[in-house]
Order: C-alpha cells, then sequence, then structure tokens
C-alpha cells in the first residue's frame, strides 16, 4: 500500500466513523440540524464503502449506478448549505440559486450518456460545487466568530473542513483535465487535503469528549473565578444578572436564570432588570418544566413544544433553547435557560455545558442563601434585643416616677390619718405633682413612638403661619426659664398639622434649656428658603460631640457627654421631632460645637401657592 | 451634693410632724443609720424624709462616690442602693464596700426586672422592687437594720 492510499483509507474511514457517530446523535436528539450532517455524512459514507465494495468484488457498476453515484455527491454542497442555514440565515437567492444549479447538474449526469462528460459540463458542477463550498465555508467562518467557546472551536474545524473539502473538489476537477505528471501531483494532493477536510468535519461534528473539555475550559474558568466572589453582592438579583451574563458568555446565547421562591411556589424570572420579575409555575414552558422534571431540556421548535409562549418566542427571535435544572444536592433552587435564535448544531453538548454551569449557579445561590440565612437571623435577634431593650427601659422610666408617686402619696395619706389637724405637707405634694407629670410626659411620648412607628403621627393638617405659631410657643416658657428670642421673617405659611408643630418646637426649645445650664439664651429663627421653610434653635448650651450627631435623632439616643442625672427623659423627644418633620415631607438636622452650644434646623415644605409667589 | 436629714435639720417637708410609732419604737430606729444612695432626686427626697418622719438616722447621697465617702464619715448601719446610676453604680459600690472590709448589709432598689438577681449578685441583704409602697419600704429597713444595731 503506497502512502497516498493509505491517506485515501484513513480519510475514507473518518467519514464512516462521523456518519456513525451523528447518526447516533440523531437517533437521540432529533434536530434539522442532525439530520442534515447525517445525510451529509452518510452519502459520503455510502459512496465510499460502496466503492470499496466494488474494487473489492471486481463489479461494474450500470451507468445509472454510477450517474446516481456522482449526483448524490453534487448534493453534498447543497446539504452543506442547510447546515449553514439550521445554523445562521442563508439568503433566499443563494438557496433558490443553488437548488436550481443542483437540478441543473443532476439532470446534465442523465442527459449526457457515455463514457466521459464534455469538459465544460465537468468545469460546471466542479464551480458549483467548490464555489457552494467556499460560501458555506465562508459562512461558518463568519458564524465560528460571532460564537463562544466550544461551539466557536468545532465552527471553526467545519469552516476548516468546509473549505478544504472545496479545494479537494477543485484539485480533483483539475485533475481530471489535465495529463501526467500534473494529474497524479493534483491526485496526492487532492488525498491529502481530503484527509486533512475529513479531520476538520471530524473534529467539528463529532470532536472527541477531551477535546471538548479541553474547549470549554477557557469559558468555564473564566466562569468560575467570577462565580467565587458572586455570593456577596449586594442582592439576589445582582448575583442572578451576573450569572446570567457569565452563562450567556460561555454558550454565546442569551441566558436567563429563574429562582425557585419556596413561599411562592413559583419560579422568579427577571426578564427586564427594571421590571417586577415574573413568576413561573412548576410545570409550564421549558423553565418549569425543567425544575419539575429536573432533566435538561432541548428544543429546536419551542413555538411548537411550547405553543402557550408561541407568540413570545417568535417575537424574541427565540428558534432553540435549553433548560436545566439549578439544584445543589436534594435542595431545587431554580432553572438556567438558554435562548438561541438559532438551533445551535452542538445541542447536547450544549446542554452539558449548561449543566456544568447550573451546577455552579448552584453553588452561588446556595452561598448566597446561607449567608441571607445568617444575616436574617442576625436581624431578627437584633429585633427582639431592641425590642425587649425598649420594653425593659420604658419600664424601668415609667417605675422611677411612680416609686415617687406611690410612696409619697401613701407617706402623706399615714401622716393625715394619724393627725387630720397637722398642716399639709406642701413638699410632698409638689413631688407627687411634679412626678405625676413627669409620667404622663412619659406616656405620651411612648404613644407618640408608637403612632410614629405606624407613620401615623401627623393628622389634621391646614394652612398654618409658622411664626406666628412659634412666637406662641417661645411667649409659654414659664417664667424664670431661658430667655428665647425669636427672629421671624415673614409669613410662613404650610400645611401643617399645628399640633404636632407645636410639639416639635416645645420639644427643641425645651431640649435647648436643658442642654443650657448657664441660663443662656435661646435664639429660634423662622424665614422661607429655595421654597422651604426653615426653623432654627439655637443655643449657647453643652453641645454635642461630633460622634453622636448622626444618631441624636434614633430612638433612645442620647448624647454620650448627657449626665443622664441632670437630665431626665427617654430619649424619645428628638425621635418624635424626627417623626413630626419627616411625616410633614420635611428635614432635621443638628449643627454642633461642645462647650459652645448646638444648633437645630428644620425645612418644611411651603403650602404650592407660597413655593409659587 | 450631700444633703443630711440628721434628725428634721435638712427636711423641711418632715417639718412639725411627730416621729410615728411608739416611743420604744422611736427610740430604737433613732439607733439605726440610714444612708440611701440613688440619682433619681425626688426618690432620694421621698425616701429620705419618710425614713427621717418614721424615726431613723437618714444621710441621702445622689451617687456612688458621695455613698462612699459618708460610708466612711457616718457610719451608716443600713445602706439603700439603686444599681443604675451614671459614673459609679450600685454594683461599683457594693465592690468599694466589699474591698474595704464594711459588713454594713445592703438593700438593692432597683426599677429593673431583676431586683432578686441583682441582690443577690452583690450579696445583699434584701431588695426593694420599684415602685415599692410606705409599708415595703419600712418593713424593710426595720427588718435589715434591726439586728446590726444590736451587734
Amino acid at each position: 500500500m503506497t502512502a497516498l492510499e493509505l491517506i485515501t483509507l484513513l480519510s475514507q474511514a473518518i467519514y464512516v466513523v462521523i456518519f456513525l457517530l451523528v447518526g447516533y446523535r440523531y437517533l437521540r436528539a432529533r434536530t434539522p440540524a442532525h439530520l442534515d450532517m447525517t445525510i451529509f455524512f452518510g452519502i459520503l459514507a455510502f459512496v465510499v464503502v460502496e466503492s470499496r465494495i466494488a474494487t473489492y468484488l471486481g463489479l461494474v457498476q450500470p451507468e445509472w449506478f454510477t450517474d446516481t453515484v456522482v449526483a448524490a455527491v453534487v448534493l453534498l454542497p447543497y446539504i452543506l448549505l442547510r447546515l449553514v442555514d439550521d445554523f445562521t440565515t442563508v439568503p433566499v437567492v443563494i438557496k433558490r440559486g443553488s437548488e436550481l444549479a443542483l437540478v441543473a447538474s443532476v439532470i446534465g449526469l442523465y442527459v449526457f450518456q457515455g463514457p466521459t462528460l464534455p469538459p465544460a459540463y465537468v468545469l460546471a458542477i466542479v464551480a458549483y460545487i467548490a464555489g457552494l463550498s467556499f460560501y458555506c465555508g465562508l459562512r461558518f467562518y463568519r458564524a465560528a466568530a460571532r460564537a463562544e467557546g466550544v461551539t466557536k472551536r468545532r465552527m471553526q474545524a467545519i469552516s476548516l473542513g468546509t473549505i478544504l473539502f472545496a479545494l479537494d473538489i477543485v484539485a480533483a476537477g483539475a485533475g481530471g483535465q489535465m495529463s501526467d505528471p500534473w494529474k497524479t501531483l493534483l491526485a496526492a494532493i487532492g488525498q491529502v487535503l481530503g484527509l486533512a477536510s475529513a479531520l476538520g468535519f471530524f473534529l467539528g461534528f463529532a470532536p472527541p469528549s477531551f477535546l471538548r473539555r479541553a474547549w470549554q475550559a477557557p469559558e468555564l474558568r473564566r466562569f468560575l473565578a467570577r462565580a467565587a466572589s458572586l455570593p456577596r453582592l449586594p442582592s439576589t438579583l445582582d448575583i442572578v444578572r451576573e450569572l446570567e451574563r457569565g452563562a450567556a458568555a460561555a454558550t454565546g446565547s442569551q441566558a436567563r436564570i429563574g429562582v425557585w421562591d419556596e413561599d411562592l411556589g413559583k419560579i422568579r424570572m427577571w426578564n427586564d432588570p427594571a421590571a417586577e420579575p415574573i413568576h413561573i409555575e412548576p410545570g409550564r414552558h421549558f423553565s418549569g418544566r425543567a425544575f419539575e422534571q429536573q432533566k435538561t431540556l432541548f428544543s429546536s421548535q419551542p413555538a411548537r413544544d411550547d405553543p402557550e409562549a408561541a407568540a413570545a418566542y417568535r417575537g424574541a427571535r427565540v428558534g432553540a433553547i435549553i433548560a436545566t435544572p439549578i439544584t445543589a444536592g436534594e435542595k431545587r433552587l431554580g432553572v438556567l435557560v438558554l435562548y438561541a435564535e438559532r438551533p445551535p448544531i452542538f445541542a447536547l453538548s450544549d446542554g452539558e455545558l449548561a449543566q456544568l454551569l447550573a451546577d455552579q449557579a448552584a453553588v452561588v445561590l446556595e452561598s448566597r442563601a446561607l449567608i441571607d440565612h445568617a444575616a436574617r437571623l442576625r436581624a431578627r435577634e437584633e429585633a427582639t434585643r431592641l425590642k425587649e431593650d425598649f420594653l425593659s427601659a420604658a419600664a424601668h422610666d415609667l417605675k422611677t416616677p411612680l416609686t415617687t408617686v406611690v410612696a409619697q402619696a401613701q407617706f402623706l395619706e399615714r401622716k393625715a390619718t394619724r393627725d387630720p389637724s397637722a398642716p399639709s405637707d406642701l413638699q410632698g405634694l409638689q413631688r407627687i405633682v411634679r412626678e405625676a407629670q413627669r409620667l404622663s410626659a412619659l406616656v405620651t411620648d411612648l404613644l407618640d413612638a408608637a403612632r410614629l412607628e405606624q407613620g401615623r403621627l401627623v393628622s389634621d393638617r391646614e394652612p398654618t403661619d409658622l411664626g406666628m405659631l412659634v412666637t406662641q410657643v417661645a411667649s409659654r416658657q414659664r417664667a424664670g426659664a431661658h430667655s428665647v428670642e425669636v427672629d421671624v421673617k415673614g409669613a410662613v405659611v404650610g400645611n401643617y398639622d399645628g399640633r404636632r408643630i407645636e410639639q416639635l418646637m416645645e420639644n427643641l426649645i425645651e431640649n435647648a434649656n436643658k442642654y443650657s445650664p448657664n441660663a443662656t439664651p435661646v435664639t429660634v429663627g423662622v424665614w422661607q428658603e429655595n421654597g422651604e421653610a426653615r426653623i432654627t434653635v439655637q443655643d449657647r448650651g453643652i453641645g454635642i460631640p461630633a460622634s453622636d450627631l448622626p444618631r441624636i435623632f434614633d430612638r433612645f439616643a442620647r448624647a454620650s457627654n448627657v449626665d443622664d442625672r441632670k437630665f431626665h427623659g427617654m430619649g424619645l423627644g428628638l425621635y418624635i421631632c424626627r417623626g413630626i418633620v419627616e411625616e410633614h415631607g420635611g428635614r432635621i438636622w443638628a449643627e454642633s460645637e461642645i462647650g459652645k452650644g448646638s444648633t437645630f434646623h428644620v425645612a418644611l415644605p411651603l403650602s404650592e401657592e407660597r413655593r409659587l409667589n | 451634693m450631700i444633703e443630711t436629714w440628721a434628725g428634721f435639720g435638712g427636711g423641711a417637708d418632715a417639718r412639725g410632724v411627730r416621729p410615728a410609732g411608739s416611743a420604744g419604737k422611736a427610740g430604737e430606729r433613732a439607733g439605726s443609720r440610714v444612708l440611701v444612695v440613688d440619682d433619681d432626686p425626688s426618690i432620694l427626697d421621698t425616701v429620705t424624709s419618710i425614713l427621717t418622719s418614721e424615726g431613723f438616722q437618714v444621710m441621702a447621697a445622689a451617687g456612688g462616690q458621695e455613698a462612699l465617702a459618708l460610708l466612711h464619715s457616718w457610719h451608716p448601719t443600713l445602706v439603700l442602693l439603686d444599681m443604675r446610676m451614671p459614673i459609679m453604680d450600685g454594683w461599683a459600690v457594693a465592690r468599694a464596700m466589699q474591698e474595704s472590709g464594711s459588713k454594713v448589709p445592703i438593700i438593692v432598689m432597683t426599677a429593673a426586672e431583676s431586683a432578686k438577681r441583682w441582690a443577690d449578685e452583690i450579696g445583699a441583704a434584701g431588695h426593694l422592687a420599684k415602685p415599692f409602697g410606705l409599708d415595703e419600704l419600712l418593713e424593710c429597713v426595720e427588718e435589715h437594720s434591726g439586728p446590726r444595731r444590736r451587734n
């Protein structure tokens, strides 16, 4: 056996092997692409095996049989064109043109009888086969440029195989028209090209699994490298987006991830990142079915297989779908769906890749679920702790004045019982009155805080002049208290709950007095600025440490330089102030310098007509 | 700030009111020296005026440091101690008393739920959970200032 004969035998064997592999694949997944591949390699394998058998047995074929075999070979580039059409789109002109040329060539085969065909006809057939094959090779090459991962590599191999196949045809056609030594040389070149083409087809159409894995590796690794940091992203939606992006890059298709919502009993999927998620029941559409059946589903005709969503598939130009469940052990987490405009030629290997990606997505989502679970536990513990703190602080603060009221009142009662004529104990009575008022204020604050939690502190709004209101509040300050200077610049009218704004001003002025031990004056300003009503309450008291400023409006907050012994209260005052302001749609903030005093700022919306003026 | 109610001196509110109870009981009580420690001025005033009026010798301290100073200068026979106080709280006062070898019994006064547990923690003789009534206060002080005085 010569080297050339060996090469011929090898390439022929490869065609037979590919035929068996793609035929088997067609039996497993009956896609148009698998059918076309099977026909293509079926013809090649038939031609090869038939000629071997004929040579071996020394048979002489009848002419119609030989013509039919040649016609089948002439059919090959058209099958390639169909394969191109399976994966991308071939212009109608080219389809119809190639069909016409094919019919003309085949008719010619049967029309021209005799031992040799006219050279012009042979040239035409060679040009047709080679030209169409070149075209297909280029289209595969362009498809490869757009694809990713395994698909890209396989497309490249097929593109190479197709172009070499075209060159092989050219070499064979040219050789037939020449004499030695050119004929022998071209025949040899043709054999080498044939083997190379067969190898290209083999790698493209039926690559061994180790090669597929090697081709997948870079995309998978990139995906995994990114996946490691995903569970820490701020929200599940962010994670889903990133996973979808990774899966899309790794497969060269559109990717969507649906997350199983245990409480809802549905799969949540975000088709539009800005919009609300859609909910899919298990068993409905491909995602629901893959989730329910816990297996990878593939469809090259989604509109037919899922008629309910046919319009959506057509609208989004979805021509193929792979849906695979995302599952961690026994725990069903969701589903990964890959969409493509055209059915991919390699549905099965894309399915394998989709499963790998889904497994990784499962790890990411499960880690996220664990992080969320831990955070929820922490939040619940924190909420319980805050509630207990609140209750015990409230109970403590209520019991303290109550102690005085109870013990002092019983003591007065005992004294009056023993000696009804004794003069009344004025200081004892005053203590009871003072502590009862303190109790009453505490209860009011507690109720206000409870209303505030429900966001219904403010009611009955009506046009109110802040300047007049503030002046009234300031004038009510008891004699002997610090002097309060009020500076009102014009009428400042808005729609306010006058009672609550009074409470706000009383709290702020009282606070200013309370924390100004040296009886320094308190200044209150009211004006309007930039379409807002503005109020300031400025004292020259002890001030608030900068580190405490951000939290003085929180519940039970108290500046760290406040001596609890001198300043009573539950720390609810400023919390309620903030509630009043914010329920009016305003803002409250404070500026302060230790030892120099504090300024509390309030900004409230003005009424509509005021703002226009 | 140390306010004293030795006899009726400082407690204007108790002025003119005779110590209650029998002369014998009043005599016993007069030998008891009760130190009241609380950061709440109303409670401090109320408890001191009641105990003074009932015939006990009473001194008031508004904080832990004042309490310790009186402990050493005035030698009380019973301490009524509030637990939650700023700067120096009840635990710190009890620890300082222990370290100085003081055997003066302590009654824990607190508005917290855990009055009994805190009393056990610092080895106190008893506890008064706020809000307490007049009888509770007197019974408790009576019970714990008595034996001590006889020693």
